[in-house]
């Protein structure tokens, strides 16, 4: 019978550290704020076309945008939220980036 | 008026119905835009540089850069096809954009953040905010 030596007898200090980062970081949200002017089919086309959600998503996200005032509509990694936040804005949304509570 | 003012065609090129009256409304709007985006002091521009995250004061001047980049780069684009009988896809885009970008700077200028707001406005305004919105529902919807 071979003796295996086991492949890991205890945590290292990098495992520490890769769970305590896992534990840290927060996604950042993409949120897009209600105005009074910017018509409801408007925000759904640009939704579409920025990420490629279905027209389902796409309307349901408008619509919480309409009666909350406001609607996460994207989350992760910060430079991703950051490059959709500016998209959105070139669009003419009104839209921010923030870290998830 | 119930004519469409833009139509999908089956080639996919986007037809604008617009006569020298509509098109010299559109010429209006899309030069403001380009105007706002190189003028730090025109009345919009504060409105096109909202901070991507409003908890960071320094925001980030790339992020800036590629925003304000492609905002002038959409209204210069809309501008130059102002005279097209068809627009593809990016120019069709590129008008939406703009259009959409020049409504909400109306809006924000004008201190027109909610529908009170807006019910209250003047009368010239708010048919400024009208004629925007029709083009953006006919263009809108040919996405």
């Amino acid at each position: 019978m071979s003796h295996t030596a086991p492949l890991r007898l205890s945590s290292t200090e990098s495992d520490v550290e890769s769970e305590v980062s896992v534990i840290t970081e927060r996604p950042w949200n993409v949120i897009v704020w209600n105005d009074p002017v910017t018509p409801m089919t408007v925000v759904v086309v640009v939704f579409r076309r920025i990420f490629g959600y279905s027209n389902n998503k796409c309307t349901h996200l408008m619509l919480t945008v309409h009666h909350e005032g406001r609607a996460i509509v994207w989350s992760g990694k910060r430079e991703r939220a950051e490059s959709y936040c500016v998209k959105l804005q070139v669009a003419g949304l009104h839209s921010s980036v923030e870290q998830d509570a | 008026m119930s004519a469409k003012l833009f139509v999908r065609r089956r080639d996919g090129r986007i037809e604008i119905r617009l006569n020298e009256a509509g098109r010299d409304v559109l010429r209006e709007v899309f030069v403001r835009v380009v105007a706002a985006e190189r003028d730090p002091e025109h009345e919009w521009h504060l409105s096109l540089n909202a901070p991507i995250n409003p908890s960071n004061d320094d925001d980030d001047p790339l992020s800036t850069l590629a925003r304000q980049n492609e905002i002038a780069t959409n209204a210069e684009l809309s501008v130059m096809t102002l005279k097209e009988q068809f627009l593809n896809d990016a120019e069709a885009w590129a008008w939406l954009s703009t259009l959409q970008v020049a409504l909400r700077s109306t809006s924000v200028a004008n201190g027109l953040l909610s529908d009170e707001k807006l019910a209250a406005a003047p009368p010239e305004l708010i048919n400024e905010i009208q004629t925007i919105q029709q083009f953006l529902f006919d263009l809108a919807a040919c996405f």
